[in-house]
């Protein structure tokens, strides 16, 4: 996987979009060459890595896990193995073809120059294309993972500006890393203290009653989960602890996490079996975290919405144990974590049973058909019409993750099929002809297109249905097709 | 097209037939033009030029008089299909279009859109609703429908359609679906088939509204004409949104303000005569951020005020009635700088619409943080 000095084809633009189609595939970074397909009627090993690691594989991705080892099982490893250590991926392309997104050169404080509108439409193109280009794509999973775990709607007040920090600054830069310092610097991100009203939860007269709201999303959703054995006084005293944090306002430093002393309830706080001493005032909150982030109960809340992304929408039970053993063993090392989880025979047996939520499903037609976008408009409309558009759910729960609440998008992602194969959205665009050609080798049915884009040889009646459907229709077909909708 | 011939619903195990359809006058429509309490004498001292003759009025009882621009809504109110509230509006005071606009959308400092977190609440726990299942007519969705499950900006009904030539891919995906060994996926493809067959149906003929209806062929009637589109094609809609924009009359009022009313009465009474009974199953609200300033400016204009106006049409409410305890218009009555109070929060006319949709709906996840007292509409 070469770096950047390898980009032959790519013309004077930054992002090279001006570059025709078929020179663009995905996040590979030369002309794409002839490349073969899986040629198992199951799904094999590096196939089910591919689907459960990435956004979906890119034309040569089969090729490239496939020939870390000879045997499939151990090549899988060397790919989870190369994806658990994002940093020695090179992602120089990603980089550039993410350059001229501005706004991620501000600070919080310059961040509320910009147009709302303008703001949000940067932040979701950024976040198609980085999902698309990145060959990080591991990282990039648990980007939307932790996004979900931490959900922020953008729409309330002034996380209208603060979301694109916190998607910076918070959430990618911890997003493979340590979930308890994850913790802190959501319980610190200014959207946070804006979204779940950390900012008005102050103690200034001997009455006031603190603002509960992130207190106890912070136990139910962030760490021990719903049934993990926290009590209303638990939260009580949670919200207590929190007090005084906001953010700052004015000219220096707006948008900025702060502290106010004299917001702070400073007296002694029992939660969940730990004091708290009186006076600790600005440690409280470290303290508070500590004391929830490493808990037993959110190793399990945590190791079971992990094992719904990665294995089963209701994971069994082997498997959340033994990631959960692995988290607290690990003081919460993410990387660790997921190694665990890899490595459960849940995680190896169970392939092609998970639904891709509407953006995984956008993402993955354009990684595995190698198309280009300049992600706007016609594009995200998509996913505004799918209901899952990043930055917009409003509830601190998050997009779920089960499939129930996305079937009623199959229209729509025949729509989008049908559109994106006939090359009929603007700014969006695959060359379906030279990725047939390309991805042919050994007959189109036995080890081409299709088994490239369904994972595995065609059935019977996805062949029936191939031969039947119109030419130029073919791709669509393949597109909208269940196995598709399956990862 | 006549209704009775459509029986196949879109879905297999959903049976709404309930729309909702906000209509939000965008820039602060003038509520006291739009029903005019021509029985005040204060409202001809405030408005000496602009103000609505008792003569030409259009009166709805022996009080409060319709702008006459909106002559074709009377029928409606005598009816008993609409009602109107005075003295509405929200508790911001900041008198700003986009403060006030975001607010109400909103449902204050809130996350997510009312509408859309209306639908959060209302998800089926099969997840088998219409990939219809709310719309808004324009090119982006507006704030009170973020956070919708789905929802989709449309400006034509057109814009579901898969595209020309499409049948056979259609048909062959629906063969794909009806043999996977996934049930969900099964259900799933046979409903997705239905909904893009229906709406084959509906884009290859000309539309034909109902009842001798004619819409005219400006953006509002337009929109408001492909939502009756949808309503009576039963494809499942349960909630759209349209907006009616330019209602910001600092300057001479009549001729910003009444090509406006014009269009908002076309509008409306197309849709609901070309509805006819379907208006029992389908509930109108019309709303706007703030009302305007009591007292014309020297320019005859109006500046930006709080209360205002809102509209109830259908969804077997109780019409016919004016919900408003009248403040009179002197000084005393009057807050900040000689506005209209608002004695009716906005939510509490929306709650008992949605109420009555939905019976089971948690109306504290709608409109959470506010003390809700829904106004009796439904008697």
């Amino acid at each position: 996987m070469g770096g950047a000095g390898a980009s032959v084809g790519c013309s004077d633009s930054p992002f090279g979009f001006d570059t025709p189609a078929f020179l663009q595939f995905g996040s590979t970074d030369k002309p794409l060459a002839p490349f073969s397909a899986p040629d198992h009627s199951e799904i094999c090993a590096v196939s089910h890595c591919l689907n459960r690691l990435t956004f979906g594989a890119v034309p040569g991705d089969y090729d490239r896990v496939s020939a870390l080892h000879a045997d499939k099982d151990q090549a899988a490893d060397a790919f989870i193995k190369q994806q658990l250590d994002p940093e020695s991926i090179d992602d120089t392309l990603a980089e550039r073809a993410t350059q001229r997104f501005e706004y991620l050169q501000h600070t919080p404080g310059d961040l509320y120059n910009f147009t709302i509108d303008g703001l949000l439409d940067e932040m979701l193109s950024f976040t198609v294309i980085r999902a698309t280009k990145s060959k990080r794509q591991l990282q990039e999973v648990m980007v939307h993972f932790w996004t979900d775990h931490f959900n922020i709607d953008s729409s309330k007040g002034d996380c209208r500006w603060l979301t694109a920090a916190h998607d910076r600054d918070v959430i990618r830069r911890h997003a493979m890393g340590s979930f308890p310092e994850l913790l802190k610097a959501t319980a610190k991100s200014p959207a946070m203290l804006w979204y779940l009203d950390g900012r008005v939860n102050t103690k200034t007269k001997n009455d006031d009653k603190p603002n509960e709201n992130y207190a106890r999303e912070l136990l139910e959703l962030h760490t021990l989960g719903v049934n993990g054995g926290y009590t209303q006084t638990d939260v009580m005293e949670a919200a207590r602890a929190l007090t005084g944090w906001g953010v700052k306002d004015g000219l220096f430093g707006r948008g900025e996490p702060e502290f106010q002393k004299k917001h702070h309830d400073h007296g002694e706080k029992k939660i969940l079996g730990h004091t708290i001493p009186a006076g600790a005032g600005h440690d409280d909150m470290d303290r508070l975290l500590d004391i929830v982030s490493l808990h037993p109960s959110t190793a399990n809340y945590i190791a079971t919405k992990l094992c719904a992304r990665f294995i089963d929408d209701a994971p069994p039970t082997a498997a959340v144990t033994a990631v959960s053993k692995e988290f607290l063993a690990s003081g919460g090392d993410i990387r660790k974590t997921l190694l665990a989880l890899f490595q459960t025979n849940a995680f190896r047996e169970q392939r092609g049973n998970k639904f891709k939520r509407p953006f995984h499903y956008i993402v993955s037609a354009l990684r595995t058909t190698g198309g280009t976008t300049d992600s706007k408009e016609p594009l995200l409309k998509f996913l505004h019409r799918m209901g899952h558009a990043p930055f917009h759910y409003p509830t601190p729960d998050g997009y779920p993750e089960e499939a129930t609440p996305w079937l009623s998008t199959i229209p729509w992602r025949w729509n989008f099929a049908i559109r994106y194969a006939r090359n009929e959205l603007k700014g969006t665009q695959c060359d379906s002809k030279a990725l047939e050609r390309l991805a042919s080798v050994g007959g189109i049915e036995k080890a081409g297109l299709m088994p490239w884009l369904l994972g595995r040889l065609a059935t019977a009646d996805e062949l029936e249905a191939w031969h039947a459907c119109p030419d130029g229709d073919r791709l669509a077909l393949l597109l909208g097709s269940p196995a598709f909708q399956l990862f | 097209m006549p209704e009775t011939k459509v029986t196949t619903v879109v879905s297999e195990n959903r049976d709404r037939d309930q729309t909702l359809v906000v209509v939000f006058l965008r820039g602060g429509a003038d509520g006291l033009n739009l029903v005019a309490p021509v029985g005040d004498d204060d409202y001809f001292g405030a408005r000496p030029t602009i103000g609505i003759s008792s003569r030409s009025a259009v009166m709805l009882d022996d009080f409060f008089g319709l702008n006459p621009l909106m002559v074709d809504l009377a029928p409606l109110y005598k009816e008993g299909i609409m009602s109107v509230v005075h003295c509405v509006g929200s508790e911001d005071q900041t008198r700003s279009h986009f403060e006030a606009q975001d607010m109400m959308d909103h449902g204050g400092t809130v996350a997510g859109g009312w509408l859309g977190r209306y639908l959060l609440a209302t998800q089926p726990a099969d997840g088998q609703r219409s990939p219809l299942s709310a719309v808004a007519i324009g090119s982006r969705l507006p704030e009170n429908l973020r956070g919708a499950p789905s929802a989709a900006a449309m400006r034509s009904i057109k814009d579901f359609s898969l595209g020309e030539n499409t049948d056979k891919v259609r048909d062959l995906l629906g063969q794909l679906y009806a043999a996977s060994p996934t049930e969900t996926l099964r259900t799933s493809g046979r409903s997705s088939v239905a909904v893009l067959k229906r709406i084959a149906e509906l884009t290859s003929a000309q539309y034909a509204a109902s009842n001798g209806a004619s819409y005219e062929d400006d953006e509002f009637s337009s929109g408001m004409r492909e939502i009756a589109q949808l309503i009576k094609g039963r494809v499942g809609l349960e909630a759209a949104a349209i907006d009616l924009n330019g209602w910001d009359s600092h300057l001479t009022q009549p001729a910003v303000m009444d090509p406006e009313i014009r269009r908002l009465n076309a509008g409306l009474s197309a849709f609901c005569k070309d509805l006819g009974k379907a208006m029992e199953r389908t509930t109108v609200v019309v709303m706007t951020e703030f009302g305007r300033r009591v007292r014309e400016n020297s320019a005859l204009g109006t500046d930006h005020g709080r209360g205002s106006v809102m509209f109830v049409l259908g969804g077997g409410h109780r019409g016919g009635t004016i919900h408003a305890q009248w403040p009179g218009l002197n000084a005393e009555s009057l807050v900040g700088p000689g506005d209209l109070p608002v004695l009716t929060n906005y939510r509490n006319v929306l709650t008992p619409l949605l109420k009555k949709i939905s019976p089971d709906v948690d109306l504290s996840a709608v409109f959470p943080e506010f003390a809700l007292d829904p106004l009796p509409l439904f008697g």
